[in-house]
């Protein structure tokens, strides 16, 4: 068994073996991750509104989300009449190249990383742009005003919060000399960033709370005036896949923060991989928990605080940032 | 060498197929969805010559703020999808060939005509020299680079002032 697995190894080299290793992995931590949060979001959802939550399925009802996504599988997959096909089909496959690609380069543990690429963190930013994209395209094709109307407020929302969420990374990058996500971690030895550089962290957590379309920046799908926004049209497996992208979203820009302000995988006694999900997690506990206390800003609100406020002021962070690492 | 040519051999036909795509499709989304294909074709080429920032610059600039803004742009000015094609006339469509054309074969003879330094082993630039060239050696255009920029946004500025009536 050993001699034939070391023989497929020589044949079709290290690193093929290493990255389909590391991408089954990647699938596992997306699908694990979705299905745990579905649960933790209504469970969270529940407790904050005094209610319960789900509780009939499994202890808990912790099988909740499997029923779900059955339930999703086996639904027909409609297509509306007037929808301009490859577009429309082509968003919901579209939103998960960014999912997939951001995995990886972040660093569960010091060994546990599927590649450790020297421009990592240019990695994650270009790739994710891509999500507003496929938003676009999804809202564009499927022939809807509600639809319409929530891609255009998506590419204005990602914009404006797309420059604050670079220029809040941008002194983490001068701090730890390198791109590279583990040189970042390995950065931290001593103090987190987060202590270094506070106003930096909070612009990118609410930067990245607009980013993953997340209330009280929820304005491209907005349930109460937009139906569901871009992805209204969509039914079945379709409106599943965008409902775990968000999920993943969500688990990324958390994992993000943990690695450039809270240490990444560092921490004492527990192995690093611990440490890593309990800080990820307890950043997306507190997505969720935003979520349910703060209402939806109005659109000009939001945009009007990012131009006014978010990006004058880490423009300032990062010129102070600069000044003070060059005395 | 040959996996190498195959690669190189890809890249060239998404760039290509996506800049065709961009000219020729009549609904201006789609020749968005090209014009996204040519960039990464062109981020693609960057990484086969080795220059990993530049490729993902290259994407995070035109596809993640250049192709939303104009997508932005297009959403703004309304429902243009359903249009027929532009360049249905045939004289709009030999016109725009004779430019297309012309602009070809002066990029072609620019590049025939330069002697091009071939090295002999291949080099990695790193985000610290292209930092050292932009702001030590090439500060200059740098920095009229920049003028241009401001001139561009204040010329914005000035035609959205303008379009909103009382002159």
């Amino acid at each position: 068994m050993c001699d034939t697995i070391n023989n497929i190894i020589n044949i079709v080299g290290k690193e093929v073996v290493r990255t389909v290793i590391g991408l089954v992995g990647v699938f596992i931590v997306v699908l694990g991750n979705a299905i745990m949060l579905t649960w933790t979001e209504r469970k969270v959802a529940g407790h904050i509104q005094r209610r319960i939550g789900p509780k009939e399925v499994g202890p808990f009802g912790l099988l909740q989300s499997f029923a779900d996504s059955v339930k999703l599988l086996g639904k027909e997959l409609l297509t509306p009449a007037n929808v301009e096909k490859p577009l429309y089909y082509l968003a919901p496959t579209l939103i998960f190249v960014p999912v997939l690609v951001t995995f990886v380069v972040i660093p569960f543990d010091g060994f546990l990383q599927v590649k450790d690429i020297n421009t990592g963190i240019l990695v994650i930013l270009a790739f994710s742009s891509l999500t507003v994209l496929s938003i676009l395209i999804g809202g564009w094709g499927s022939d809807n005003k509600y639809s319409l109307i929530g891609a255009v407020r998506s590419v204005a929302q990602n914009i404006a919060y797309e420059i604050p969420l670079l220029l809040s990374l941008l002194p983490i990058i001068f701090m730890a000399n390198s791109f590279s996500l583990r040189d970042v971690v390995e950065a931290q030895k001593g103090l987190w960033f987060v202590v270094y550089q506070p106003i930096a962290f909070l612009i990118f957590f609410i930067a990245s709370v607009a980013e993953t379309n997340r209330t009280p920046f929820d304005l491209p799908e907005a349930e109460s005036e937009l139906v569901a926004g871009f992805h209204t049209e969509y039914s079945g497996m379709r409106f599943s896949l965008f409902f775990l992208a968000e999920y993943t979203n969500m688990f990324i820009v958390s994992a993000i923060a943990v690695t450039f302000f809270l240490g990444g995988y560092q921490g004492p006694i527990l192995p690093g991989v611990v440490w890593f999900f309990m800080k990820t997690y307890l950043l997306v506990f507190v997505l969720l928990w935003f979520r349910w206390t703060f209402p939806r800003v109005r659109f000009d609100q939001l945009l009007n605080f990012s131009w006014k406020i978010l990006i004058p002021v880490s423009f300032l962070n990062l010129l102070v940032t600069g000044g003070i690492l060059k005395l | 060498m040959i996996f190498a040519d195959i690669i190189f051999v890809i890249i060239i036909l998404i760039t290509l197929g996506g800049a065709l795509m961009t000219v020729l499709s009549g609904s201006i989304i789609y020749a968005l969805m090209g014009l996204v294909t040519t960039m990464f074709g062109v981020a693609g080429l960057y990484i086969y010559l080795n220059a990993p920032f530049l490729a993902m610059m290259q994407i995070l600039i035109y596809v993640g703020a250049i192709t939303v803004l104009i997508a932005f742009a297009i959403m703004l000015i309304g429902p243009l999808y359903k249009k027929p094609k532009e360049w249905s006339y045939p004289l709009k469509f030999i016109l725009a060939a004779v430019v297309a054309l012309f602009s070809f074969f002066v990029f072609a003879k620019v590049i025939l005509k330069t002697q091009w330094i071939v090295l002999s082993t291949p080099f990695a630039i790193s985000t610290k020299d292209i930092g050292r060239l932009l702001f030590d050696r090439l500060t200059f255009p740098f920095e009229l680079i920049s003028l241009l920029i401001v001139v561009a946004i204040i010329g914005a500025v000035m035609l959205s002032l303008y379009s909103r009536g009382e002159k």
